[in-house]
């Protein structure tokens, strides 16, 4: 079986944009980039918007990581109008989880011994702690997935929840990625020689049967047409030689075989590995490659950027613009997309997105970016 | 949909390296929990766990967790017969949670107490659940689609039904499948705070049991179409007849007390192989040794199979936890159980729990032919999988 998947809501938490559609399109018709901050510069989420999402009784039981997944889950599914009852499977995708929790729970015994051992802290030392506090709180009770790979980890949760759908085991799915900053994991990343620009923040999709989207009147803001999965060789961490995979082809196949027009690539700046995607991309794709946009540079890299950039390539494939990251008018483009996704260590992911049928609403009173936040 | 069977086998567990040391130690109701060794487990009321012995395969600049990992997974595919070309194709589906932590434990250790460790670049870049993968698919040369799924405690688990889909769906051909846990502090001292560690071996389904015990190890699997094993020539263990994922969305540690998620779980797996709860001969409970989780499980398989008939056992019981490996390991000891027709017992079971209403095979293993077997694994946060296997 393989079915139709519409993207049916949509919700995003990041330093640029906080909303659902209407604020993630109206920052794409005029995208702007939020400075970043601090001796190794990167893109924070200012802490009161994030209070401003989570009840504060709710993000007293919550890590931070946590807040922010749930804090787009719900603008997602609040979008879409599903009732979870009916059936709603999660996707987590992670680049790190919730290090800032094992971190605190480490340093609770290296300071107190077992005594200052916290049986609260002790669950979000597990990567799932995002999809089991989520899952409680939108009422998914179908699979709740948590996947972790470096770079790809949203796109590929997307592109898993998609297939979940396209298969038939499920309806609807709640995917996307989230990933937060912390000081020692900044300071790990360091020590590896990582040298993109980071970010934080979640963007999450809900995506559904086409007809069963169709049969509750739910709005249809984009469609993915094809997803495909691989690995190209590479050494753990590492970039490989090899420019050759399937990914890309068995994507655009499953979606009907017409070429992408235009791409949203994962380049955040990892000049070895960004250098490496373009190759890879231009294997599959020949040349002249069709013009192609990464949104790192504005909100910094993170698991929520590939979701990020599968929900903003169903708005381009509806309003036909391809936003410029300088802040640009962006360009003409039609047809469907490629979103493209390649990690280090060789995770390779690619999903064909072409538009829905339902309009993007622009955000109610809003003139240019969806928020004017704070970026301390 | 595709059939989906079993065509390779492999395990690192407590009882040493390899399926056949595996299956023997389970076969003889040996309990392989110990005192722990490789962390320093003086200050904590318990002190034991299952931990892998010789651990000598590969090389020392991997984490544990990896060589765990790789040991299973090359043994697997060397029992399918895998060739180069084939490998070059095949999916890759890790279960994890540890990941290197174990490694990256000490780097933080010996940062915390003022020193300025070096060298330890290798520890950081396998700290994260997907690095097995990365490392796994580089050494073994797996170029098919390939991700880490991080379910906690039932993460091996869900690793085989991910695979499974990915064959059943036409995406791949051939996967290899599995789960890893390497003995990390993080984890040890986190179920002493939650005060869920039993002093002594556990003693799943007992009257008197009293918490879990900790293991670690790995199990892989190899998964193929069917048609495409039958024309190769591989001898298939079992089909991976069907799979159920659910999740309770209840509470972060605790299953939901009826058990909904649980019976979900198993239905869906039973309906996904078109088998009805009378044919099925053994359930592979989770069986942690917990008062909670072994009285809601065994609510929830009753609900299910009714009270009586079905023999379940609890191979935690003999290797402990071994976090997101035991979904795998206890898979290969269903498999196993199928081939050789014998359920392995639940060890240290001296006083069958009244409110558990099925015969639990305490200590000793029992000769038993059954055509379907389920294998049932749960984690933190209500996740909730049931494996099911058929006889070929």
């Amino acid at each position: 079986m393989s079915r139709n998947v519409v993207v049916t809501g949509i919700g995003v938490v990041n330093a640029a944009v906080v909303g659902a559609s209407p604020a993630l399109g109206a920052w794409l018709a005029r995208p702007s980039a939020v400075p970043p901050t601090g001796a190794r510069p990167a893109v924070r989420l200012p802490e009161r918007t994030l209070a401003g999402l989570v009840d504060p009784a709710e993000a007293r039981r919550l890590s931070r990581v946590c807040q922010l997944t749930i804090a787009a889950a719900r603008l997602a599914v609040a979008e879409s109008g599903l009732d979870p009852a009916r059936g709603l499977g999660l996707v987590v995708g992670s680049a790190l989880g919730d290090f800032t929790s094992t971190i605190a729970f480490a340093d609770g015994f290296l300071t107190r011994g077992p005594g200052g051992l916290s049986a609260l802290l002790f669950p979000n030392t597990v990567m799932n702690t995002m999809a089991a506090t989520t899952a409680i709180a939108v009422a998914s009770r179908e699979l709740a997935l948590t996947i972790n790979v470096p770079t790809v980890a949203g796109e590929l949760a997307v592109a898993r929840g998609a297939a979940a759908v396209a298969s038939g085991r499920t309806d609807a799915v709640l995917a996307g990625g989230v990933d937060e900053l912390d000081p020692l994991v900044a300071e790990m990343l360091d020590a590896l020689g990582d040298d993109g620009l980071r970010g934080e923040g979640a963007t999450f999709l809900v995506l559904e049967a086409e007809a069963a989207a169709r049969a509750r009147g739910a709005p249809s803001l984009g469609r993915i047409a094809g997803v495909a999965w691989r690995a190209i060789p590479a050494g753990p961490w590492g970039v490989g030689r090899r420019t050759t995979s399937r990914a890309i082809g068995d994507a655009v196949t499953r979606a009907g075989g017409a070429a992408p027009q235009w791409l949203y690539v994962s380049a955040s700046g990892d000049a070895r590995r960004d250098a490496w995607e373009a190759r890879v991309l231009a294997a599959a794709l020949g040349a002249p490659r069709p013009p192609a946009v990464s949104l790192a540079a504005l909100v910094g890299h993170h698991a929520g950027l590939g979701a990020l950039h599968v929900a903003a390539a169903a708005w381009t494939s509806r309003s036909g613009v391809l936003p410029a990251p300088d802040g640009g008018a962006g360009v003409a483009v039609t047809g469907d997309g490629l979103v493209h996704g390649l990690a280090r260590g060789g995770g390779h992911v690619a999903l064909v997105v072409g538009s829905g049928d339902t309009a993007w609403m622009p955000a109610a009173g809003h003139e240019g970016p969806p928020m004017e936040l704070p970026t301390s | 949909m595709r059939r989906v069977v079993v065509t390779g086998l492999g395990a690192v567990s407590p009882f040493g390296a390899g399926v056949k040391a595996y299956w023997a130690g389970l076969a003889a109701g040996a309990c392989a929990i110990r005192p722990l060794t490789l962390i320093d487990a003086g200050a904590f009321r318990c002190r034991i766990a299952a931990e892998v012995p010789d651990l000598r395969d590969g090389s020392s600049r991997r984490s544990r967790a990896d060589r765990l990992a790789l040991a299973a997974a090359t043994e697997a595919l060397d029992d399918a017969g895998l060739g180069r070309r084939e490998c070059a194709e095949a999916a890759l589906i890790v279960g994890a949670v540890g990941g290197g932590m174990l490694e990256a434990e000490e780097w933080y250790w010996a940062r915390a107490r003022g020193e300025r460790p070096s060298g330890w670049a290798p520890a950081l870049r396998a700290i994260l659940p997907g690095a097995h993968a990365e490392m796994l698919g580089h050494r073994l040369g797996l170029g098919g689609p390939r991700h880490t799924v991080v379910t906690a405690c039932s993460s091996g688990a869900v690793a085989l039904a991910e695979a499974a889909e990915l064959i059943a769906d036409g995406v791949a051909d051939v996967a290899v499948a599995g789960g890893v846990d390497a003995m990390t502090r993080l984890c040890f001292m986190g179920f002493n705070a939650l005060k869920l560690l039993d002093p002594e071996p556990c003693r799943p389904f007992d009257r008197d049991r009293r918490g879990m015990s900790i293991g670690e190890g790995a199990a892989f699997v190899v998964l193929e179409a069917a048609e495409r094993a039958r024309a190769r020539g591989a001898r298939p263990y079992v089909e991976l007849a069907g799979h159920g994922m659910t999740t309770d969305a209840y509470h972060v540690t605790a299953p939901e007390p009826e058990g909904d998620g649980m019976v979900r779980a198993m239905r869906a797996a039973l309906a996904a192989g078109g088998v009805e709860p009378a044919a099925i001969g053994y359930a592979n409970a989770h069986g942690t040794a917990t008062p909670q989780n072994d009285r809601i499980e065994a609510r929830a398989i009753a609900r299910v199979f009714g009270d009586g008939r079905l023999l379940v056992s609890a191979t935690k019981s003999m290797i402990g936890h071994t976090m997101a490996a035991a979904g795998s390991l206890e898979a290969v000891a269903t498999i196993l159980a199928l081939v050789y027709e014998t359920i392995p017992p639940t060890a240290n079971l001296a006083i069958p729990d009244p409110e558990v209403g099925f015969d639990c095979v305490p200590r000793v293993a029992r000769e038993a032919e059954v055509e379907h077997a389920i294998s049932n694994s749960f984690g933190f946060g209500g996740q909730n999988v049931t494996l099911l296997f058929r006889r070929v």
